[in-house]
């Protein structure tokens, strides 16, 4: 608070104080007082005048400079009422008492959004879990029926995936931590990804290797599995089938603080414009609107799983050449000091 | 034979469940009173329980927590929440194996065995196995003939082969060979498989044993005990 804009704003008591001083002095000099009584009291008003002005200012001053420094510091600013020591000064108080207030009316209305959020994340769990059911069911009975029918299975996949992907979604857009970092074995990850997505490697004539994955990484199981998951299939799904041979293959690379996961495939690449956006929401790009069969959302959901558990994710594409994502796991002291 | 108990509500997937465990050579039994489960569990006298997590009147964590106080048989759990707190949950309470919904029915058939294949190495066998005339030592990958004549298999080799004798005198899916290699972590080809199942078939041919592993068309292969 500075005093020039107080001031500023206060100028109609000077002009109101002057005007009214000169009366004074004016009767004054009509009753043919003393000059000097005459100016002698003109200073004692002057000094009640300015002294009033001083004290009212630093009053407000330290009350405002406050409330100003405090919104500037805080990363929720909305949470500026929490921090105000009722003033001393009137519209002071009623300043603060409007700010608690609409502050917490401001609480109700988010809590009836993150409420209603919630309600819906729980209710599209309870969901997906349900249906579930009908999927195992359905599988089950595909699986004994005695004419096996692999297009039918191939297809029930699909839908368990595309259900996962909301799965997944819903959980990383909760605020709240959904996730066990813990000591994982790569291989055993790899492996359990590899199965559930054999029958479409076989079926497409890929040549799947595996490669020096015999390694432990800090991260959710689960997780990683749905997000090696996702990459995967988007290799298989972008496989370029103008070559003799589709290759997948799956390596890591370890030195001193990490390690790194390669997922590379000779598939038909990413253009060089797109690869910029491949991590964005709901991007599709030209392969996705070309073979029209993405939602834009798995890559989306896989570097943001990346940046919540501290892993990093890059993408190196040549168009018509080769997709390369690799992922890196840092390798945490912290946990090495718990363990000993 | 051995017996599993299905701890199943959906009366669907515990109908499915119980033709896919009977056609594996199992004899398999639902549950049907889920009032009074860990009762009905322990009556089954199961070799192996398949419980559901969300099952009616009690959480199976629950139930599984209340079955370990007084029976120590292996229990799987089959749940469709998969987080990996409910699996660290569930392990925590005893529980031998944990599977998510829906399930690829080949991979729980090779789960249930590798649960059967740890008990059973847990009695005695210093892990030779011996079938016909021959000593079978899958860990070193040698196979030794009566006449004192070894062969070395391949680690690939093997698992098939072990596979084919888990499973002797039943037809054995090309598909059911490929995950249980594909679990092992070999991701082979179709033409690796075929590959693999003729120098099988060589080498025992040049023991002697031609007939050892039949294939029977559109189906599968066969391994005569």
């Amino acid at each position: 608070m500075r005093f020039r804009d107080y001031f500023k704003d206060r100028i109609y008591s000077l002009v109101i104080f002057i005007v009214l001083l000169a009366a004074a002095v004016l009767l004054m000099r009509a009753y043919r007082l003393e000059a000097e009584a005459v100016a002698a009291v003109a200073v004692i008003f002057a000094i009640f005048y300015v002294s009033e002005l001083l004290i009212d200012f630093f009053r407000k001053k330290k009350f405002y400079d406050t409330l100003v420094d405090n919104t500037d510091n805080l990363d929720k600013k909305y949470l500026v009422p929490e921090t105000i020591i009722s003033p001393g000064f009137y519209e002071g108080r009623i300043l603060e008492s409007v700010l608690r207030d609409t502050g917490k009316s401001m609480a109700d209305n988010v809590n009836v959004y993150r409420q209603g959020a919630e309600n819906f994340k729980e209710y599209v769990e309870m969901w997906i879990h349900e249906i579930k059911l009908p999927i195992s069911s359905m599988t089950l009975i595909l699986h004994n029926s005695h004419d096996k029918n692999d297009r039918m299975l191939a297809q029930v996949r699909r839908i368990n995936n595309l259900i996962e992907q909301i799965l997944y979604y819903v959980r990383s857009e909760n605020a709240e931590k959904d996730y066990i970092i813990d000591e994982c074995s790569l291989a055993r990850i790899v492996g359990a990804v590899a199965v559930r997505n054999k029958d479409d490697i076989l079926e497409n004539n890929i040549d799947f290797q595996v490669s020096d994955v015999d390694v432990t990484v800090y991260t959710d199981a689960k997780w990683l599995e749905f997000m090696l998951n996702q990459i995967l299939s988007n290799s298989i799904k972008y496989k370029d089938d103008n070559k003799d041979t589709s290759v997948i293959r799956i390596s890591a690379v370890q030195d001193k603080k990490s390690i790194e996961l390669r997922i590379y495939d000779n598939g038909i690449g990413i253009s060089g414009s797109d690869l910029p956006r491949v991590f964005d929401k709901s991007f599709t790009g030209e392969n996705g609107r070309r073979y029209s069969k993405a939602t834009g959302m798995g890559l989306y959901i896989v570097k943001k799983m990346c940046d919540k558990m501290g892993h990093d994710i890059y993408i190196e594409s040549a168009i018509g050449e080769y997709t390369e994502v690799k992922m890196t796991f840092y390798k945490n002291d912290f946990y090495n000091v718990t363990k000993m | 034979m051995k017996r599993i108990c299905i701890v199943e509500d959906d009366k669907s997937i515990s109908g499915e469940l119980k033709e896919l465990l009977d056609n594996s050579g199992y004899e398999a039994v639902v549950l049907e009173d889920f009032g009074n489960a860990c009762e009905g569990i322990l009556a089954a006298e199961a070799d192996l329980v398949l419980l559901d997590i969300n099952i009616p009147h009690m959480n199976g964590e629950l139930l599984l927590k209340q079955l370990r106080t007084r029976s120590e048989v292996p229990v799987i759990m089959v749940t469709s929440r998969d987080s990996e707190a409910d699996e660290v949950l569930s392990m925590s309470y005893g529980a031998d194996d944990y599977v998510t919904k829906p399930y690829n029915p080949t991979i729980l058939l090779l789960r249930i065995n590798a649960i059967f294949k740890r008990l059973d190495s847990g009695h005695g066998s210093n892990g030779t196995i011996v079938f016909r005339n021959m000593q079978i030592f899958p860990q070193k990958g040698v196979i030794r003939y009566s006449s004192g004549r070894e062969i070395l298999l391949t680690k690939n080799e093997m698992t098939i082969f072990m596979y084919l004798l888990s499973n002797k005198d039943r037809i054995v899916s090309r598909d059911e060979l490929m995950t249980e290699l594909w679990n092992n972590q070999e991701y082979l080809n179709d033409n690796a498989l075929t590959v693999n199942i003729s120098r099988l078939r060589a080498h025992f041919k040049e023991a002697g044993f031609e007939d050892i592993i039949e294939t029977r068309k559109g189906q599968g292969y066969i391994l005569i005990g």
